[in-house]
Order: C-alpha cells, then structure tokens, then sequence
C-alpha cells in the first residue's frame, strides 16, 4: 500500500586506484515511504558507505539509486548538490554546527542555502523545530555553546527545516549518552510519526534498532538480514509512545 | 540579485568575522601597500605636473617657423658616419610673408588659446669691453603677455614697447653693467651696428630667457634685421597643453612647407625622464600588488583549511561547490574593498603630513584616473588571489569531513 520512496538496485561500491577494495556487494533495497529503518552490522561493514550512496553524497561504482522517482546517475554534481538539500536530511554522529552561527541560524542554512534569506514562515517553522526538540530557550546561543546532547537535537532540526522526504542518520546517538539517547530516539520516532517521514538509521544499539519498523543487517558489504517491510500499521508500542510525546 | 550569493556573501562575512585576526592583520596589510601606491603616484604626478607647469607655463606650446631652418638642413644632407654640428646660436630661419592669413586661420582653432606672430634673429651687444649674444625678439607685446606676462615682470624702467622702446633681459643687464636708460652697442648678423637705448629691464624668472632676451616691437624688430612685413616665426599656446602633438600634425598638413615643433618635441628628454620616473612607479605598483596578491592567497589558504569541516558540513547539506568557491572569492574581494578603503585613507593622511612637513615648491596630485586604477587593481588582485583557495575549498570532500569527524 505505501509507495516506494528508495530503490537501489545492484549497488557496487569500490574503494582505491591502484588496489580497489570492494565495500558493497550489489544491494538491492527498497524503501517505503514513512517506514522507519534501523541498519545495523558490525563496524567496517559498509553502513555508512550504504547510506552516503543513497544520500547522494557518494556515487556508487555501479548500480542504481532511485528516490522519488529521481534516478540519481541522471544528476550533475550540482543536481546530486541540490537534491541533497531538498530531499535528504542528515544527521551524523557528530552534530556538526557552524560554530560561530547561533543555533537558530544553525538549524536555518539548509534553507538559506538556497532562499538566501529567510521569511516570516520558515522561521517560524525553525523555532517550531527547536521547541519540538526541545531548544527553543537556546535559540540565540552560539553553536559552539551548548552542550553536545543539544547540539545533536539542532542537528535533527537542522535536517527537518526543508522538509525532507528522508531522514539518513548515521550513529545520531553514538556519542551520547543513555538519557540523550533516548531523548533523540524519541525525538525522531516522533518526527517519523507525525510527518511520515522516512527514516534510514545506522545504529550500533540493538535495543533501538528493535524499536524500528524495520531491521536491515549488513555485513561485509551484503545484506544478511531483513527483517522486512511491516505493514504501516504500527504496533501498539509505538502508539503508546506516542501518546507519552503527546502527554510530555 | 540570485538568492544563493547573498548567502554566498553572508557567509564570506561571517567566515572574515571568524577570523578577526587574519581579517585585520591582512586588511592592514593591503592598506598599507595602498597607501604607498597612492602617496608616491601623488607625489610623482604632483611632482610631474609641477614640471610640466614650469615647462610649459610661460612658454610656447607650438613654435611654427619656416622649414627650411639650419637643423632642417643639416638632416635632409646628414650622410652616414658625419657629425651633426649644428650652431643653435645661428638663427637661419627664413621670413614667413603670408603670416597675417596664417595667424587669422591659428585664431580660429577652437583647441588654440593664443597666437604671437613675432620677429626673431640674433646679434650681439657691446656695452664698453663687455659683449654678449644676444636673441632679438619682436611681438605684439599685449598679445606676448598672454604668454610670458612681461609687463608684470619689468624690474625697471618702461615697460611700454610700442614707442619703440627697448627691453633687455636682467642676467643680460647685468652682466653688461647697464639699467635702464642706458647706450648699448647692437649688432645684428649682416647689418650695420647701431646704438640703441636700453628702456626696461625684465625678469621673467628663466635664467636662459633673461640671459638672452632682447625685446621690442615688432614692426621695430623687422626694421632693425631688414625682413620687411615679415614675420619669422609664430608661436602658440593651446587650452589642453597634452594635446600639444596632435594639435601640431593637424597644423602639419595644413601648412606642410612650415616647420611645426610641439613642446613635446622640443622637451623630449624632459618627457623620457618623466616617463621612465612613472615607470618606476609601475614597477612599485606591481610589486605592491603581487605583495596583496600574495598576502590574501595565504591567508584564504589557511582559512580554507580551518573552514574544510564547516564547508563539508554545507556540502552534505546540499551547497554546490560553485557556491562555496565564490564565497572565498568574495572574501577575496570584501578584502580588497576594505583594504583599498583604509590605505586610500592611509595615503591621503601620509600625503597630508608630507605636504605639511617637507613644505616643498609643488603640491601632491592625486588623480581620478590613477586612483581608480589603484582601487580598481587591488580590489581585483585580492579577488583573483582568492581563485586558488576557492578552488581547493571547493573540492572538499563532505564524506572525508564526516568520516574524520
Ligand atoms: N574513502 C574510503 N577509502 C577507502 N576505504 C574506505 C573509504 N570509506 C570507507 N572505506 C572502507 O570501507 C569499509 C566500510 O566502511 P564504512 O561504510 O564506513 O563502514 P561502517 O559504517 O559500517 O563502519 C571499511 O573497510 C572502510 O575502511
Ligand atoms: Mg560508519
């Protein structure tokens, strides 16, 4: 019933001139939209490489990524640039602010990028982000000024300002610790409820990926396991997660 | 303006404002290879026109004279390996009759501002043992004011010529020991000598005008050489004096059989000292503006690399690397602007002081055309300088960023 938003088909990656090491071994994934992927496996096993491809931040050396319908060999670098900044939001380990920018401004470039100046609307919308992760009292404070828990919490507001069709996070909860993880969990849980929007996340944490729609396992650059598509219809414990949010 | 520069430049902004230090220290920088540029191309073209005044001033921009003059001919005859002897001293110019349609048709070029027909020949002047060369000059001499102002420079005696009186130059004067009123003993080349009376001493502030000069009348002067109603020479100062050369080869082809001598020509050594003087002055300009060039390129390089995680940071948020490269050329160019700004600031305050404090003869000439030259190269070398920098920030590689964390 829901549409496919990613489908990689074959996915080759190889790294190196000279010697080339071969990372990923043709995947073929399909995505659905809204579904909220955990993808797990042990460290060198070609995760982050997976999700940069589908991201458009690297090109594989064969095969295909189509989202939304957009094939992305058929993108410039420009293009791949562009649908980066519509399409994908990204959140990594380390959160990455602009140092010297204020955590509103922060959480504003991926539309200032583009629009070059704000409006009315999207700031309101940037300081609906920040009070949703939580922040909004922050919000004139440098990047560089605030703790890392709520630097990753920019992050993720950061990643929703253009309204993305898909969140890619690489180990968001890596370097936090257990209260900041489940805080962020939580946070994107909910963004992935209320706006539909499609998660991939890398994650070394069993207990988070189990708390995902969906479970892809990598290793050595193939899929080993899938724990597949569920139907949209989510789980009662995810409801009641839900309603906690609500209630928070 | 396109939506993506202005955040290209509110980028470039706070990128500087990161910075403060190097900002600073390389806006100083330029500001001061400014201030250099403009304070010595002030004082070598303050300096210059200063010359080209006194040159040019009290002078004759344009000399027409027949063509068939003693250096004319010894040219047309000079073979090869022979020495050119010319005696200066000698005045072969042969009378010009038809001067009167001549100067009518002078007068009416819009570029020309005064036209002084006069009479000229050499002699020599005896007064008891002492004798000396001397140029017998005749003209108009209300028309002559308009030129060399003589009227405003008589020491002594009568300065009315048109009675037939006699002016002699002051180094002349006083060399022969003579003021005005005296007997002086005049010698003209193929005449009968004769005595005649000195009226008025001038001084006109040219050391080779009042050692040589004897001034009278016109109609007297052509009396005394036995040329009749002829002329030898008319002599000419136009509006723009730079347009000397062009103004003389139009006359050229009007009158071909007349020999036609810009003040260019006629100071041409004067003019290759003060063209290689500017061209030192290039030489400076050039070295300031590889210094810049050298200077912002260093300091956008380092920022480059400081910056390479925010940049792969905006990369993996969807900025083209177009973008990201034209931020650091506006870097580039904010730098140029700022410094251009400071060292013109820099430059009228060091001009200012030097005027003060040397109190030299002529004032600093800053013009238009060469500062806007300056600021123009500045701000253009800092912005080119920025090229190598941007191109190299622009490859950065958002996945190598996020991998290094
Ligand atoms: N740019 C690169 N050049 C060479 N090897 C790379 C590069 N990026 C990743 N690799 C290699 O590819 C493999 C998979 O890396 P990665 O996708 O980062 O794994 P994971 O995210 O699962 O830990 C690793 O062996 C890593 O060393
Ligand atoms: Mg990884």
């Amino acid at each position: 019933m829901a549409e496919v938003l990613i489908k990689t088909s074959n996915i080759i990656k190889d790294f190196g001139q000279k010697v080339k090491t071969r990372v990923l071994f043709g995947i073929d994934l399909e995505i659905q939209s809204g579904e909220f992927t955990s993808l797990i496996g042990s460290s060198g096993s070609g995760k982050s490489t997976l999700l940069n491809i589908i991201g458009a931040l690297d090109r594989p050396t064969e095969g295909h990524v189509v989202v939304g319908g957009t094939d992305l060999d058929d993108l410039d670098d420009d293009g791949l640039a562009y649908f980066r900044n519509k399409t994908i939001g990204f959140i990594f380990q380390s959160h990455f602010l602009l140092p010297q920018f204020t955590v509103l401004e922060n959480v504003l470039i991926p539309y200032l990028i583009y629009a070059g100046r704000t409006t009315k609307d999207v700031e309101k919308r940037a300081l609906e982000l920040l009070d949703m992760v939580g922040l909004s009292h922050r919000r004139d404070n440098r990047g560089n000024a605030i703790s890392g828990g709520e630097q990753q919490r920019v992050a993720i507001a950061r990643a929703l300002i253009n309204n993305p069709r898909a969140i890619l996070a690489d180990e968001p909860t890596g370097n936090l610790d257990s209260s900041n993880t489940e805080k962020v969990f939580s946070i994107l849980r909910d963004i992935n409820r209320e706006y539909a929007t499609t998660f991939i996340m890398v994650t070394h944490d069993r207990n988070l990926a189990d708390r995902t729609d969906r479970i892809l396992e990598l290793s050595d650059g193939i899929i080993i396991k899938d724990t597949g598509t569920s139907d949209c219809v989510k789980s009662p414990f995810h409801a009641s997660q839900l309603y906690s949010f609500l209630v928070k | 303006m396109k939506s993506s520069l202005r955040f290209e430049i509110s980028l470039a902004r706070r990128f500087l404002e990161e910075n403060k230090i190097q900002t600073i220290v390389i806006i100083l920088g330029i500001s001061i290879g400014v201030a250099v540029m403009v304070f010595l191309t002030a004082l070598i073209d303050g300096l210059q026109a200063d010359l080209i005044t006194k040159t040019v001033g009290n002078s004759p921009h344009i000399v027409i004279s027949n063509a068939d003059s003693a250096s004319a001919k010894a040219s047309k005859s000079l073979g090869e390996n022979e020495i050119l002897l010319i005696d200066t001293t000698e005045n072969n110019q042969r009378p010009i009759a038809e001067w009167r349609s001549i100067t009518e048709a002078l007068s009416a070029d819009s570029g020309i501002k005064t036209v002084l027909p006069l009479v000229e020949g050499s002699g020599l002047i005896t007064r008891g043992q002492v004798s000396r060369s001397i140029l017998l000059r005749g003209f108009d001499l209300e028309q002559a004011d308009l030129i060399y102002d003589i009227s405003n420079s008589i020491i002594a005696g009568n300065q009315n010529v048109s009675d037939g009186a006699v002016l002699l130059g002051k180094e002349l004067a006083s060399d022969l020991g003579v003021t005005a009123g005296d007997p002086l003993q005049l010698e003209l080349s193929g005449r009968e000598p004769l005595t005649v009376m000195v009226d008025g001493i001038f001084d006109l502030g040219v050391s080779a005008i009042n050692q040589r000069w004897m001034v009278m009348d016109q109609r007297k002067a052509s009396a005394l050489l036995g040329i009749g109603d002829r002329i030898t020479s008319i002599e000419i100062q136009i509006t723009n004096v730079f347009e000397a050369e062009q103004i003389a080869r139009e006359w050229a082809v009007r009158l071909p059989s007349y020999n036609i001598q810009s003040w260019q020509e006629s100071n041409a050594s004067l003019l290759s000292a003060l063209n290689s003087q500017s061209s030192s002055s290039y030489t400076i300009q050039f070295f300031v503006l590889l210094a810049v060039t050298l200077g912002v390129a260093s300091v956008l390089a380092i920022s480059a690399v400081q910056k390479s995680k925010q940049i792969g940071i905006l990369k993996a948020m969807g900025i083209r690397s177009s973008s990201v490269a034209r931020t650091f050329m506006f870097q580039g160019l904010f730098l140029g602007i700022s410094g251009t700004l400071f060292g013109f600031v820099w430059g009228l305050i060091m001009s200012q002081a030097f005027i003060i404090l040397a109190k030299q003869g002529y004032a600093l000439l800053l013009k238009p055309i060469t500062s806007t030259i300056i600021a123009l190269s500045t701000i253009l070398a800092a912005t080119l300088s920025a090229y190598l920098p941007a191109r190299q920030v622009s490859q950065i590689d958002p996945i190598e960023v996020i991998r290094n964390g």
